[in-house]
């Protein structure tokens, strides 16, 4: 029944002498969040405004750049005798006149959810039921696509829009003429494209060591803890791994890659809660159960109508892990934080142990310091190893693929066609600028007044998405030499030569798929280490 | 200890299922060694009598892809070439996606039965071990979930920090991990409690009476050992004591606003008489081992406390006079409204905090009795009385009444019957002659 062992190190009985095992050093970590996302606390939050500043300021920012852009591809074209010509306003744009124009997409989808529709019905929902899709598949002819500005609306139309895909909140310059209806006939469009980049470290690279080694960062999503021992046999083995108990040991002969003691940093992007459990408690952890009931009751917590168990056991799995390797923890749809975006960082009380290797509370006006654990906000960007991120717990990907028509009604699409299509969803966004593009649409978003902060003015060079379906990665480039000149002067502080490289990561659930994703440091190549449990031919029958 | 008597009475007598980490943490060996000596148990065990302990194995490797692999299925580069994007404009040049093929590595858990299918669906296996051993084949492997949790609630004291490179945990120069009490795993306090309990039952029904001491008398932790007095006495002489011993703290200013228990409120802040006895501080110190939760509340203390507890004692006067003037016709809910979180939302009067509340008597006691882990009993507070007296005037007063609680369903106290009615006719018939005297008007 045992294996033939000899070939293993472990399965062999101890040797006699007690060795002395030589410690592992973990690759430090080089962080540094950046606080975009970052609301102020208190009375500083204010939901009095109109959102229609967050367009204002997203056009403003972005209009420049892509009528840049446009102007660079356009400008002196003639097409069929007609010279093409800039219109500022989309209301200036005159009938039969060939002419492009910069604006913000706006799409009427048969099947969005309006605000004043729920209003006349007095129908109330807390939150938007969740829809697969916002368009109509057996009429796509509801769908509207428009283009507006300060000035007003001009309804798009063409053949060309059924070749490209847009979603509100995206920042356009569109070519065409507009026709008899007084719609647009598009011809071509321009997008932003790529926001300029920076190098790596910014430039000045730290002079230790730390180029030389190849680390790793490490991502994950979907953690799901239900509480229930059901979820949590691979959050044991990836506990195991992360600590360097099992797997790839750190001594390296077997795989050296693999190592966990590369891995410098573990970024949890969304979704560490799965659905909560309610009322079940006592089954699953009576003996905590009692421990509660024997405390005072406190304002109202009811341990039968609320079930601790999932965030405990995500305490319990975060206090196991930071001993040893530092923890950047992103909110998600189901976790325990605000549903708008930005979602601010899960509260630290309620990690009564993790929250030992937190941030020490912020005293006034004084600028956070970055914690050990570092709970931030849902999106968020940051620069590990030097490397700029920019990463969301997939409420953005999810929702623009609800703009897009999806062949086969409601069925559920091919697998492989619907990540590509997330993957191409990721790489629209960052040649939109806009890491969010349908908040505050579709997407409840905090009512900014002086700051777009969704649009991206600084190409990352790793762009995460959690809790998407499957793994899934890719890496797109922005250099375009054709226009050398705009580029210069667009990519700013990035060398001429150097193209913007982009890696995409669409991060799988973990509670699904069991896979952590590791992106090399240096080469921010991409590895996937997967963990479960084989089901044998007990489980089969 | 030795590891095949743990192994032994674990896995065979008491038929648990042992984790390496377990036994790691158990034995206080390092991982690697755990898992060769659960391996050397399972074959002698097996050796002397098949079938006695079965073994779980964990394998880590490169796994063969399946067919149409999910997660591999990015072997035909042309499928990710983004030329025809449909979000782009077929104009844009240079538009490059590639994909890798991305290196999967797989760590799996596998039954003993199953090891021989498992492995072969590896392509290259770099290490196995075993996970655990258990007497019978588990027929469902989370049950391990649970092995991994005794972990924490058995050995979730130690410091990770320090025994951390014993076990053979990757080791990290950067850790921060701020000072302060360090908050006790989920299952520690109930066991902390229990031995307190256990040990000390004379003093038991004293213990939640005094938690809202324990703050202030923490320096004094380490006395708490060496005095035995308090266990000779009968639990009602300690009982009596609790309520004394503030004065014998002489620091009733330090009484943090501790929203635990409505004792602290239920305490009136300054005593007038009765010294201390010297076995007093030791009595109370006795049930300092319980104080782990206040502990951790420490860890963002808030210098306000003192302020809010004291304005909140104010607070809760005026707001008993303001409901005896409003004629309120259900006066017994006062005590409890103080705990709801917008007490500090109050605004805060500048009254000195250690300015003593004008007419308070000497003595409040309370009679706990916990039964069934509620918590019972009496106890004395002071409430205001509006009677007329014989020349007609209105007279509020202090009285000490006694009034029953239970901790564990804050419902609304009853009061002794004498002084409903007494204080609502007294109300009623003056309020009434004045609406009379205006009415005739």
């Amino acid at each position: 029944m045992a294996p033939d062992a000899e070939n293993y190190t472990f399965l062999c009985p101890p040797s006699k002498e007690e060795q002395e095992q030589e410690p592992v050093y973990r690759t430090p970590s080089n962080y540094n969040p950046r606080l975009t996302f970052h609301l102020p606390a208190g009375a500083g939050r204010h939901y009095q405004q109109q959102y229609d500043d967050m367009y204002f300021l997203r056009l403003a920012k972005l209009k420049p750049t892509v009528e840049q852009v446009a102007t660079d591809a356009w400008d002196g074209l003639t097409i069929a005798g007609e010279k093409v010509r800039r219109v500022d306003r989309v209301l200036d744009v005159r009938q039969g006149e060939l002419c492009w124009v910069a604006g913000t997409v706006y799409m009427h989808l048969p099947m969005k959810p309006n605000i004043l529709e729920d209003l006349s019905k007095e129908n109330f929902t807390s939150a938007p039921p969740p829809l697969r899709t916002y368009t109509d598949p057996s009429d796509p002819s509801l769908t509207q696509i428009m283009l507006e500005d300060e000035s007003g609306r001009l309804r798009l139309t063409g053949n060309f829009l059924q070749s490209t895909q847009l979603a509100t909140g995206a920042i356009i310059a569109a070519l065409g003429t507009e026709n008899a209806n007084g719609d647009f006939e598009v011809i071509d469009i321009k997008l932003p494209d790529l926001a300029p980049q920076l190098q790596r470290w910014n430039g000045n690279a730290p002079e230790t060591g730390v180029e030389k080694e190849h680390g790793k960062i490490a991502f994950v999503s979907g953690l799901g803890i239900t509480g229930t021992s059901s979820d949590t046999l691979a959050l044991d083995l990836l506990t195991d791994y992360l600590l360097g108990y099992t797997g790839f040991s750190g001594h390296g002969d077997n795989s050296p890659s693999l190592g966990s003691s590369k891995i410098s940093r573990l970024v949890i992007a969304g979704n560490s809660l799965g659905a909560s459990v309610i009322g079940d408690v006592a089954s699953a952890n009576s003996g905590e159960a009692a421990a509660k009931n024997a405390q005072p009751k406190k304002y109202g917590y009811d341990a039968s109508a609320y079930n601790a168990s999932p965030i405990t056991q995500l305490d319990n799995f975060l206090a196991e892990i930071l001993p040893s390797i530092p923890v950047t923890l992103m909110p998600g749809e189901k976790d325990p934080a605000n549903f708008s975006l930005p979602q601010q960082g899960i509260h630290r009380t309620m990690f009564p142990q993790a929250r030992a290797y937190s941030a020490p509370p912020v005293r006034g006006d004084e600028k956070p310091e970055a914690g050990w654990f570092d709970s931030v906000t849902n999106p968020w960007d940051g620069d590990v190893e030097g490397w700029r991120l920019w990463g969301c717990s997939g409420q953005n990907v999810d929702d623009v693929l609800r703009y897009i028509s999806i062949e086969g009604g409601n069925s559920t699409p091919d697998e492989e066609k619907d990540s590509d299509a997330r993957i191409r969803i990721m790489e629209a966004m960052l040649r939109w600028r806009c890491g969010v593009p349908t908040a505050p649409d579709t997407i409840w978003s905090y009512p900014y007044q002086s700051d777009d902060p969704y649009v991206i003015e600084s190409c990352p060079h790793i762009f995460f998405v959690g809790n998407q379906p499957q793994f899934k990665t890719a890496t797109i480039e922005g250099d375009v030499p054709l226009r050398l000149d705009g580029d210069t002067e667009m990519t700013g502080t990035a060398d001429g030569s150097d193209a913007a490289r982009v890696r995409l990561l669409a991060l799988p659930k973990f509670s699904e798929t069991g896979e952590l994703i590791l992106v090399d440091t240096e080469t921010l190549e991409v590895e996937v280490v997967k963990f479960g449990v084989f089901k044998g031919q007990e489980e089969q029958k | 200890m030795d590891s095949k008597l743990y192994l032994a009475e674990n896995v065979l007598n008491e038929r648990r299922p042992v984790t390496y980490r377990l036994l790691s943490r158990a034995l206080k060996v390092h991982a690697n060694r755990a898992k060769q000596i659960l391996f050397e148990f399972h074959r002698n065990e097996n050796a002397k009598k098949p079938q006695t302990v079965h073994a779980t194995y964990v394998i880590s490797g490169i796994q063969k892809a399946p067919e149409p692999a999910p997660t591999n299925g990015h072997a035909d580069d042309e499928d990710e070439m983004m030329q025809s994007s449909p979000y782009l404009p077929s104009s844009m040049p240079n538009q490059d996606v590639t994909s890798d093929s991305i290196r999967t590595a797989s760590i799996v858990l596998a039954r003993e039965e199953d090891l021989e299918d498992a492995k072969s669906t590896f392509q290259s296996i770099s290490t196995i071990h075993v996970y655990s051993l258990q007497p019978t084949a588990l027929p469902d492997l989370n049950v391990l979930v649970d092995a991994n949790r005794e972990i924490l609630s058995t050995h979730g004291q130690e410091d990770p920090l320090e025994c951390g490179k014993q076990w053979g945990m990757i080791q990290n120069r950067n850790v921060k991990r701020r000072t302060g009490a360090r908050p006790p795993p989920p299952a520690a306090p109930a066991v902390k409690a229990q031995g307190a309990k256990t040990s000390k039952p004379s003093t038991e029904s004293t213990v939640p009476a005094k938690r809202p001491l324990q703050k202030e008398a923490s320096p004094a932790k380490t006395e708490a050992t060496k005095s035995d007095e308090p266990k000779s006495e009968p639990s009602s002489a300690a009982n009596s004591q609790t309520s004394s011993k503030p004065s014998g703290k002489a620091a009733p200013a330090k009484q943090k606003g501790n929203l635990f228990s409505s004792f602290a409120k239920a305490k009136p802040k300054t005593k007038t008489s009765v010294p201390a006895e010297p076995a007093a501080p030791s009595a109370e110190d006795v049930v300092l081992d319980d104080a782990s939760e206040e502990e951790a509340e420490e860890l963002f203390p808030d210098s306000t406390d003192t302020v809010a507890a004291a304005t909140r004692e104010n607070r809760k006067e005026r707001e008993d006079k303001l409901k005896k003037m409003m004629d309120d016709d259900d006066d017994d809910d006062e005590a409890d409204d103080e705990d709801m979180p917008d007490a500090d939302d109050e605004p805060r009067e500048p009254t000195p905090v250690e300015q003593p509340p004008p007419s308070k008597p000497a003595e409040l006691k309370e009679e706990v009795t916990v039964q069934g882990g509620r918590r019972r009993g009496k106890r004395q507070v002071m409430k205001k009385k509006t009677v007329k007296d014989e020349e007609g005037y209105l007279v509020t007063r202090e009285e000490a009444t006694w009034e029953s609680f239970s901790e564990d369903e804050p419902v609304p106290k009853k009061k002794p019957a004498v002084n409903v009615p007494k204080a609502k006719a007294g109300k009623a018939a003056g309020q009434g002659n004045i609406m009379s005297f205006f009415g005739k008007k």
